[in-house]
């Protein structure tokens, strides 16, 4: 591979960069960890770039490598115990229950987010990305069972999981007014 | 109609309910229960909002990204290293030193029990060249532009498949000698240009999986009866005598046949597709497809398999011969071979089925079944290597 290679490979991948970064951001949940995904994936990408010839959709190629990379990546931090300490689904729900007066108006509020964010903590790597690429993407099942490569059925039984975990932590909310 | 399950409303709030859109649309419409189900399902999950876009990091982190993915790359391409490639052309150089350990510990085991550890640190030494092909990829890319990769390829398959390799050669030309040349002979070969893995396996995958149960269904039933030889060697027979009634059956062998020939020429396709530097599980897969390629063809070429018309070995014969490996260095290559054979098949099969339960149950569930799994095929190869070592029961 030369360096020719390498600016074509960065000038097709620019327009997709945001796209990219956003993706792995929702997935990962961090920053750092979204930035960490899109090298990894970018570098797979690279590396296997004649794997994409004759594909019609450049995007579809590189979401696939970078979804791998995000599961990759989720199952390597449960792995260190240091970087994953999801609270119980239980106090999650308590917390929502306890700290937000008005569903309405907390939907936008910055505390919400954070316990949005806590129950996503709380979902195994393959729920997380088949519920953010249904849920905040607005893919397909079918589409989300190819991208990630497991059956249409597994896809959804992930992300009903993922659903019941949303669920619990959050519905206690509403059903107490 | 019934209640709607929590699940139908999910699909049914993503669009996702197919051709049972309307019927489930009607029943929200006339049953309030359902209908208070789904309106709180509704609010809770359109609460939930993606978090905000993120800066695209700037042009200079664009730079650094340039250089990080020249950096990368580069050593990623890099030739494997000559000492790895030593490595895995090692194991099957040694492989046949192992052989007569493994007698000479066995016969000092017998004498004396407190010798047993040297017969398990022999096997240990003949049953490694699976891991050290798996360790050996886990740390270098194959990339068959390099001569170097090529050849580092080939030794990890001869590795990954030296005590099928060794049976075969040692079968067809006896002798030390011959084996060496056999290995000379897959060094040029793996340094010749390597066919390219197409680009979808998708339908091999399904071709693979279908001729792997028909395999799955005779090799368990036939793990079952080496684990009977653990209770007694006549009770092996025994089962064995039933069995052959079911297998000997023309339409059985051909089954058998051309499942195996099926599951050679499909894994081979897929070839080292999933193979990478980290990914220990895809790794181990690929190496056990590889072992079990050549446990198949070793075992479809042993005597008596593939002539039908020759009456069999007495299943008494069999029992005798199959449970005192440790008897004669021929016998003591068909121990690390058979006890490898049954820790790949275990592995790829355990692998797949781990893969298929990740779609009904949760992963933690799953994790908690592999364990006993890995526990169940950890008893099961122990208590074959005790009977193939001639130790029973009865």
């Amino acid at each position: 591979m030369t360096d020719g290679d390498l600016d074509v490979f960065l000038s097709l991948i620019e327009r997709h960069r945001r796209y990219l970064y956003n993706l792995a951001f929702r997935i990962t949940g961090n920053e750092q960890d979204a930035k960490d995904v899109v090298q990894d994936a970018l570098l797979n990408a690279y590396l296997h770039l004649e794997g994409f010839e004759n594909r019609a959709d450049l995007r579809t190629w590189l979401n696939r490598i970078l979804v791998n990379c995000a599961i990759d990546h989720l199952r390597g931090v449960r792995r260190r115990p240091d970087m994953y300490e999801p609270q119980p689904i239980t106090d999650v729900a308590e917390t929502v229950a306890s700290s937000t007066p008005d569903p309405e108006r907390l939907v936008s509020n910055a505390d919400w987010r954070r316990q949005v964010a806590a129950v996503m903590k709380t979902m195994s790597p393959l729920e997380r990305v088949t519920f953010v690429l249904r849920h905040f993407e607005g893919r397909s099942i079918a589409e989300i069972s190819e991208t990630v490569g497991i059956g249409t059925n597994a896809a959804k039984q992930h992300i009903f999981r993922a659903v019941r975990k949303i669920r619990l932590a959050l519905e206690p909310h509403w059903s107490g007014r | 109609m019934s209640h709607l399950r929590d699940d139908d409303l999910v699909l049914h709030y993503y669009g996702e309910d197919g051709p049972r859109l309307v019927e489930v649309e009607r029943h929200l419409q006339t049953c309030a229960e359902c209908a208070i189900a789904y309106q709180t399902l509704t609010r809770t999950l359109s609460a939930v909002t993606p978090p905000e876009f993120i800066e695209t990091p700037p042009l200079d982190d664009l730079w650094a990204l340039r250089q990080m993915l020249r950096d990368r790359a580069g050593s990623r391409a890099r030739k494997v290293s000559a000492r790895l490639v030593a490595l895995v052309w090692l194991v099957p150089l040694l492989y046949p030193l192992s052989l007569p350990l493994i007698v000479s510990s066995g016969r000092l085991a017998q004498a004396q029990i407190l010798a047993a550890p040297l017969v398990v640190l022999a096997l240990a030494w003949a049953c490694a060249g699976p891991f050290v092909a798996a360790f050996a990829l886990n740390r270098a890319a194959v990339d068959f532009e390099w001569l170097s990769s090529r050849a580092f390829a080939g030794g990890a398959m001869v590795a990954a498949a030296t005590p099928g390799l060794y049976l075969l050669v040692a079968r067809v030309l006896p002798g030390l000698a011959w084996w060496y040349v056999a290995l000379a002979l897959a060094v040029l070969a793996s340094l010749a240009p390597w066919p390219s893995t197409p680009r979808s396996t998708r339908n091999v995958l399904v071709v693979h999986r279908l001729s792997a149960a028909v395999i799955t269904i005779f090799a368990l039933t036939h793990i079952g009866n080496q684990l009977v030889g653990f209770v007694s060697e006549s009770a092996y027979a025994a089962a064995l005598t039933f069995l052959r009634e079911g297998y000997h059956q023309a339409i059985v062998e051909w089954l058998l046949l051309t499942s195996a020939a099926v599951q050679i020429v499909s894994g081979a396709t897929m070839g080292m597709k999933k193979v990478r530097p980290g990914a220990w599980t895809d790794n181990f897969q690929a190496i056990s497809g590889w072992y079990l390629a050549m446990f198949l063809i070793t075992h479809v070429l042993a005597p008596g398999v593939l002539n039908p018309g020759a009456t069999p070995a007495p299943a008494a014969v069999i029992a005798a011969t199959q449970f005192n490996l440790l008897a004669t260095a021929r016998g003591a290559a068909s121990l690390p071979f058979l006890l490898l054979g049954v820790v790949a098949f275990l592995y790829h099969v355990g692998t797949y089925a781990r893969l298929a339960a990740l779609a009904y149950l949760a992963e933690a569930q799953v994790r908690r079944l592999s364990y006993a799994a890995v526990f169940a095929g950890t008893s099961v190869v122990v208590t074959l290597a005790l009977a193939l070592c001639g130790v029973h029961l009865i």
